[in-house]
């Protein structure tokens, strides 16, 4: 039990303190597949350092969200971290507090933060993200919704622990229709949730056209460092729930011992950079939707996901 | 937690995934907006047909299915694009940016429902013949089916027409390798040469139209609205 | 034997008329020998039919009974006559160095008789489905020789419609492949179904059967599926006309109505009440669109809807009205030409399809005017002509049987799609002569096929011959169930 208990928070340190190190990958991949140098895969970790050696400037028009926000931000994939598998493919001790549905929630609470704050400050760009954030947002609630209930049919329940066996027991089951158009649906939600191409420009410098990023442009260094850590992490978390629980628990510590865990961290990273190097080939490959069509995105994830649930209910 | 209505072999599951892949296929049909992307979606569409084909013969170890697979492969997976390309000409299949009738949501959710609603439908034929894979292709063969006759009066592109027509006898046929598997072969070849000719006579056709319209956009032809 | 030199002898002509390229009248030359030819066998094989006898070429593939060796009679007779025409007509539509467009209309012509005569021909449900389609397909390009916008668009039309409806129809086929394997049955043939039809499935046969009605439906132009028909015909050539209107209301009927044997007893009436009611739509439709219609050859396009509608109404109706559906099947196939072939020769002199546009036709062409008057009484039953005899065939079979509601329907829109035409016809025909300037020769072969597809129109509305009658009864019997 106490074993559970450390491993659990072991996740939650592995998520903490590699989330910026991927980072640095996805950046230094991006770079190198348009045959730039790129930085240094460590250069969050150096932003991050940099920043929290700042001051911090906050507006007088703004009010006690601005200030709650980077560290609601910066919790919330923490508290996830600990619902899903990271490192093994065992129940660990927080495993049924909450189930995937309840993991969505605590990263949108964190959503949710960011957008208040960012109409908080009154600053013009701000709002302006943050509705287009709720407008990408409302689109993939319900493909999330999808996602989940798809799940659930098929596992018979929504517990990520429970759900990652499915998928290879029996082996055959990893070509289960149901499985393999969920993992593409939800590789879509990734690049939508996370702000990337095709949905957003995670490189882009220009305010007007930005969604994700004109939130935080008021946060200056404490501040700043927390909302580009959660982010982090939330990507972290959301290629956790994906590669580990959506796709298959290969890689993953399937014995008690300490050292399998260890172990089970350079085999998830592993897993974490060629995810990555595929998410970047796809964004390398597609160039940016017109707002409008963000639409036609998710509309696709969507229908990807009801074609899921369907051939699962004929399968019957 | 094995569940108990899953046959768990690996070739019904592959079955499955090949339906599941068609099916995305044929909505990719529906939406997609570029030409060729629509060219190369029939194309693979065609692909996981002669998949299922091919997974049903290992299946019943059906020499004949096999041969339908290869001919689904020859025909409708190489030569019908190329036919498509060599005949319409260069300005017709580079088109990008197709306008359809109703916006790409609305047309896939609509989709969506004639899946649902070909799901009710098969399901009273399955249940008054069950006989192996049935129910998984007919129910997908039909949705196809009820989809591409939609992609056709949704479309208002040339081609994109005459790829939905194709995927409806793609449909057809993916309920067929599963409840029609020993149809004569001579009778799949004769059927592979029509899709053959269909492809064949709508590429001129439309090659023929871009000369003398300027356009392959149907809803350009309205001369014969006179009713 | 005689089936396949049927078969060969179109594939024959369109390779001679190719190969003799230079030539602007040798290609017209060769489809009329080779028409007549077909005509010949196909009358001898109807001959041979109506004894009674079974011909087959190859058992299980290809062969003919009595149903099958009428509408092979009926669309070699359309051929012939349809190729009479022609050549004057490509001599009057083309420029005199346009060979090559005379030499492609006849190739394209004799390919398309291909599959319009293996439909009858081929026994297995399979390829006939196949046949079907081809007709379809190999046809495109005679409706679209006009090559205008409008011609190409009416052919688009007619490919993507009509193509729709050819793979509704193939997953149709399917499933009652489907059906007749699980009645334990080996012989996908018309006879081999009818055989084994107590033992399929019966809701697998009713699914099929609505997917082939459907679909071939499309093909025949039954109404909600209709509106490609109309189109196609005001822009395809008159002889093509002709032909397809052949086509569409003798194969397609016959591939349909064929279906009936496969539903033995009470479930016959279910299929039966599907005809019927496509086939009443089909027929009240037509005549009501009949009313407005604004042009000479969309005239006889929606008789022809019209048409079908009631030869499927008949076979809807079964019983005594059976006889009459096959009946009126053969009656419509030789008077239909008939019909376009004076529409063609009211174009020539008129100058125009457009009705309203034309007058006194008979004070400018006596001949023309008299032979569009006779054209728009033969398609619609007037007593002198065949037509008159099958319709009131058809309604006394049914009123034999008390379907009283749907004969007084029949006989309601015989009687409106009659004034109707005529209506717009006695227009175009009397008063002043609207068109002027220089007055055409009348083309040889206009004549010569205007009066061969008038002797039988005559000729069978004055007495059916004993032979002719034993091959329709023989026919008729396909459609018991």
């Amino acid at each position: 039990m106490i074993a559970h208990l450390l491993y659990n928070v072991l996740q939650a340190l592995v998520v903490l303190l590699f989330a910026p190190l991927m980072a640095g990958i996805s950046s230094k991949l991006k770079e190198r597949l348009q045959s730039h140098r790129g930085p240094s895969v460590f250069q969050p970790y150096y932003d991050l350092w940099k920043l929290f050696h700042k001051d911090e400037i906050v507006s007088h028009e703004s009010t006690w969200i601005f200030r709650v926000t980077p560290y609601v931000v910066f919790v919330a994939p923490l508290f996830v971290a600990l619902l899903i598998p990271v490192l093994t493919d065992y129940p660990l001790f927080f495993a049924f507090m909450g189930d995937m549905l309840g993991g969505g929630f605590i990263l949108a609470l964190g959503g949710f933060f960011a957008t208040l704050a960012a109409i908080d400050t009154a600053n013009p760009y701000g709002p302006m993200g943050a509705s287009r954030t709720r407008m990408v947002g409302f689109l993939a609630e319900p493909v999330f919704m999808i996602v989940f209930f798809t799940v659930s049919v098929v596992a018979g329940s929504t517990i990520p622990y429970i759900v990652q066996q499915r998928w290879v027991h029996p082996p055959a089951n990893f070509f289960d229709p149901a499985h393999v158009l969920l993992m593409i649906a939800f590789f879509m939600l990734i690049l939508a949730e996370t702000g990337r191409l095709p949905v957003d420009n995670p490189s882009g410098h220009f305010e007007l056209a930005m969604i994700d990023e004109s939130k935080g442009l008021e946060y200056s260094g404490r501040g700043a460092a927390l909302m580009k850590w959660g982010g982090a992490m939330k990507f972290f978390v959301l290629l956790c729930i994906f590669l580990n629980v959506l796709v298959a628990p290969w890689g993953l510590a399937s014995s008690q011992s300490f050292t399998a865990v260890l172990a089970a961290i350079p085999l998830v990273l592993l897993k974490m950079v060629l995810c990555i190097l595929a998410l970047v080939g796809v964004e390398s490959s597609f160039a940016k939707l017109r707002l409008f069509r963000i639409t036609e995105f998710l509309g696709a994830a969507f229908v990807v996901c009801v074609a899921a649930l369907l051939i699962r209910l004929m399968e019957l | 937690m094995p569940d108990p209505h899953i046959s768990v072999t690996l070739v019904n599951e592959l079955n499955l995934l090949a339906a599941g892949l068609f099916l995305l296929a044929t909505f990719g049909l529906v939406a997609t907006r570029q030409v060729l992307d629509c060219v190369a979606l029939f194309a693979g569409q065609s692909v996981l047909l002669a998949a299922s084909a091919a997974l049903l013969g290992h299946e019943a170890a059906s020499d004949h299915l096999y041969a339908v697979a290869a001919i689904t492969i020859v025909a409708k997976a190489l030569l019908i694009p190329w036919l498509l390309r060599r005949t319409a000409s260069e300005a017709v299949v580079a088109r990008r940016e197709i306008s359809q009738v109703l916006n790409i949501p609305t047309s896939l959710l609509i989709a969506l429902g004639l899946t649902i609603l070909a799901y009710f439908l098969a399901a009273p034929l399955r249940a008054a013949a069950p006989s192996g894979q049935v129910g998984v292709n007919l129910p997908i063969g039909l949705a196809a089916l009820l989809i591409g006759a939609f992609t056709v009066t949704v479309r208002r592109e040339a081609l994109p027409q005459v790829l939905g027509l194709l995927s409806m006898e793609n449909g057809a046929f993916f309920a067929g390798v599963a409840i029609a598997p020993d149809l004569p072969l001579f009778a799949e070849l004769a059927a592979a040469f029509d899709v053959l000719v269909i492809a064949l006579v709508m590429g001129l056709l439309t090659r023929k139209l871009h000369e003398r319209a300027g356009s392959t956009s149907v809803a350009d032809l309205t001369d014969l609205r006179e009713e | 034997m005689v089936l396949w030199f049927i078969l060969t002898l179109p594939l024959i002509a369109a390779a001679l008329a190719l190969w003799a390229s230079r030539h602007r009248t040798v290609p017209g030359g060769v489809t009329v020998l080779a028409t007549a030819l077909q005509l010949l066998l196909a009358l001898a094989v109807a001959a041979r039919c109506a004894s009674g006898a079974m011909v087959t070429a190859l058992p299980g593939w290809v062969s003919c009974d009595a149903f099958g060796a009428l509408v092979l009679a009926l669309c070699a007779f359309a051929g012939f006559t349809a190729a009479l025409f022609s050549i004057g007509f490509t001599r009057r539509a083309t420029q005199p160095m346009e060979a090559g467009r005379v030499r492609r209309y006849f190739v394209r012509f004799n390919l398309f008789l291909v599959p319009v005569l293996a439909v009858p021909l081929l026994s297995n449900v399979a390829l006939v489905w196949i046949a079907v389609a081809l007709t379809t397909l190999l046809s495109i390009f005679l409706v679209s020789f006009d090559q205008s916008t409008a011609a190409l668009e009416a052919a688009w039309k007619y490919a993507i419609l009509t193509s729709m409806g050819a793979a509704l129809a193939l997953f149709g086929v399917l499933v009652l492949y489907w059906a007749m394997r699980q009645g334990g049955a080996e012989d996908f043939t018309w006879s081999g179904l009818a055989a084994a039809a107590g033992a399929m499935p019966p809701l697998l046969v009713k699914t099929a059967f609505l997917f082939m009605l459907v679909g071939y439906g499309t093909k025949a132009a039954l109404v909600p599926f209709h509106s490609w028909l109309p189109d196609v015909y005001s822009q395809a050539p008159v002889p093509i006309c002709a032909l397809l209107s052949v086509v569409e209301t003798t194969t397609l009927p016959y591939v349909i109505v064929r279906l009936l044997p496969l539903f033995p007893g009470k479930a016959g009436d279910g299929a039966g009440r599907w005809l019927l009611a496509f086939g009443l739509l089909s027929a009240v439709g037509a005549a009501l669109l009949l009313v407005q219609v604004k042009d000479l050859k969309r005239l006889f396009a929606y008789s022809t809807i019209e048409n079908a509608g009631i030869i499927l109404t008949a076979a809807g109706l079964g019983g005594a009205a059976g006889y009459g559906s096959v009946y009126q099947l053969m009656n419509h196939a030789l008077a239909k030409p008939f019909g376009f072939f004076a529409a063609g020769a009211a174009l020539l002199f008129a100058g125009t399809t457009e009705i309203a546009a034309v007058q006194g036709l008979g004070r400018r062409s006596p001949l023309a005017g008299a032979a569009l008057l006779a054209g728009a009484l033969a398609v619609t039953g007037a007593p002198p002509f065949a037509l008159f005899l099958s319709e009131l065939s058809i309604l006394q079979g049914g009123a034999v049987d008390h379907r009283f509601l749907p004969v007084a329907l029949l006989t309601l829109c015989m009687v409106g799609a009659f004034c109707a035409v005529l209506y717009h016809v006695t227009r175009m025909v009397f008063g002043r002569a609207s068109a002027t300037g220089p007055l055409p020769a009348f083309p040889r072969s206009y004549a010569l096929a205007l009066f061969v597809a008038f002797v039988p129109v005559v000729l069978l509305g004055v007495s059916l011959p004993a032979s002719v009658e034993h091959l329709l009864r023989l026919a008729a019997m396909a459609l018991a169930r």
